[in-house]
């Protein structure tokens, strides 16, 4: 691609050589299928392997209750509609995204609404208002967005989950936007859940990602099929649920499974001190230019991801401007987050997001603002 | 100004709750042309100081938006009024 690219919150690019690589090499092997790639031994388990590099990302001890999807939204999808609460027995926060919250209003068998925490103009919730709200009883468990795709604000998953365990809710965490670029403690913070995608900071490809869940979680798949284990059982009596059916997206896990592998052999607290880096340069750039209102969040509390608005244009204009006639790639609108907007000051028309990557470029920021400038007249 | 076709916009998303098309032309945008898509109705915008000069015709039911020198350009619609392409496309030709 000629340009810059921004948008790394919805899908990062570029990828990872060895990512690229692992993925070409993949295409031409022979396939691999879970529990039946008889004549595949080159390339070891893929499945497993993908696993045990994923769990040390998420601070999980049991890799093996980590399960494969196409992604952060089947994930939650299948730990909302698998956990038997209804939406009025769960609280979640106003910064979810729709992934969360369309699953809440509309998954059949899901009743009433969900208890929504508000946050504050920073994006931050409470988890004095959490505790407040689980005192009541009335919730059964918690969905926390880890970390905002609208402005990069990370919630305290830790103490979240003190608060969560004290009250006996089950703690689910939507890390979609976290898993990859910082640090995660799933047991340390007593998360029972965790949903994440492969393509975004975890640098894998568009269609791969996954959920753990914690063993003694009472929990029903969504779907049933083939798993290459046990054909001869058509009914799951005793509950011993397999939660991975039909043919895996073997290429995509593989891939996965090598992104992981250079994450973790970059360190995810050197990833996530050059994309703070990174970010802490654009938002002190952007904040120069007259006419452009950064979005406040955290500093010591923020993840790769930036948004702003413009005096003169609705974000929707400037992301056009600057992608037709600047080659700069952002993202503008509502994020699939609606509920957030109201709450940090952003209006129905939303904000424009520039989101970054770990091969982010200091001069990509220089570009913007040299854009922005143009497009807002500042010759500053 | 010649249209050759139109397409569901790849950044619907972006226009939310509104339908984006993208308009497509047989040659570049040129000032003559931009300055045609005046008659539908709404505020006229015209940026020409941009390197690539971007314009924006907008009222309550639809938006339509593009940069010089580009082959097409952006109809964004309420979706109770999507005929409004049918329009332009008609007192265009």
């Amino acid at each position: 691609m000629s340009g810059i690219y921004l948008n790394n919150a919805a899908t990062s690019y570029p990828k990872p050589d060895c990512v690229k690589e692992l993925a070409l090499k993949n295409i031409n092997a022979l396939p691999s299928g879970q529990f039946r790639s008889a004549g595949v031994s080159d390339n070891g388990d893929i499945f497993l392997e993908c696993r045990r590099k994923l769990a040390l990302i998420l601070g999980v001890e049991e890799s093996e209750r980590i399960f494969f999807t196409s992604g952060a939204t089947e994930s939650l999808n299948t730990l909302l509609s698998g956990i038997g609460v209804n939406a009025s027995e769960i609280i979640t926060t106003v910064t979810e995204h729709n992934s969360v919250l369309r699953p809440l209003y509309n998954l059949p068998g899901i009743k009433g609404e969900p208890m929504l925490l508000p946050c504050d103009k920073e994006g931050v919730v409470s988890p004095g208002h959490f505790e407040d709200l689980a005192k009541t009883g009335r919730g059964k468990v918690l969905i926390l967005n880890h970390c905002s795709n609208v402005n990069g604000t990370v919630q305290d998953a830790e103490a979240f989950g003190k608060i969560a365990k004290k009250y006996g809710l089950i703690y689910i965490i939507d890390a979609s936007q976290s898993a990859g670029c910082m640090r995660i403690d799933a047991d340390a913070w007593s998360a029972d859940a965790i949903a994440f995608t492969g393509h975004k900071s975890l640098l894998g490809l568009q269609g791969s990602g996954g959920y753990y869940i914690r063993s003694g979680i009472p929990f029903v798949p969504m779907k049933y099929g083939g798993t290459g284990r046990d054909s001869e059982k058509l009914r799951y009596d005793g509950g011993d649920y397999e939660y991975e059916t039909g043919t895996q997206n073997s290429l995509a896990i593989a891939a996965l499974s090598e992104a992981a592998r250079f994450i973790l052999e970059r360190g995810i607290e050197n990833i996530e001190k050059r994309e703070s880096e990174i970010r802490q340069y654009a938002k002190k750039r952007l904040s120069e230019i007259k006419g452009i209102f950064v979005f406040p969040s955290p500093e010591e509390k923020s993840g790769p991801v930036l948004s702003f608005s413009s005096e003169i244009l609705p974000p929707s204009d400037i992301s056009y401007i600057l992608q037709n006639s600047y080659g700069i790639v952002t993202r503008s609108g509502l994020m699939c987050a609606p509920l957030m907007h109201e709450y940090i000051g952003s209006g129905k028309k939303g904000t424009v997001r520039i989101s970054f990557s770990i091969f982010q470029k200091e001069e990509d920021i220089d570009s913007l603002c040299e854009a922005l400038k143009e497009i807002h007249g500042d010759n500053g | 100004m010649e249209i050759t076709g139109r397409r569901r916009s790849l950044e619907n998303c972006t226009e939310s709750g509104w339908d984006a098309f993208d308009i497509l032309t047989g040659d570049p945008l040129s000032d003559e042309d931009i300055l045609s898509l005046r008659v539908m109705e709404g505020s006229f915008l015209y940026l020409k100081q941009l390197k690539k000069p971007f314009f924006k015709i907008e009222n309550h039911d639809y938006m339509i938006k593009g940069v010089k020198g580009d082959s097409f350009f952006r109809f964004a619609v309420h979706r109770d009024h999507l005929s409004e392409i049918d329009r332009l496309i008609s007192l265009l030709s």
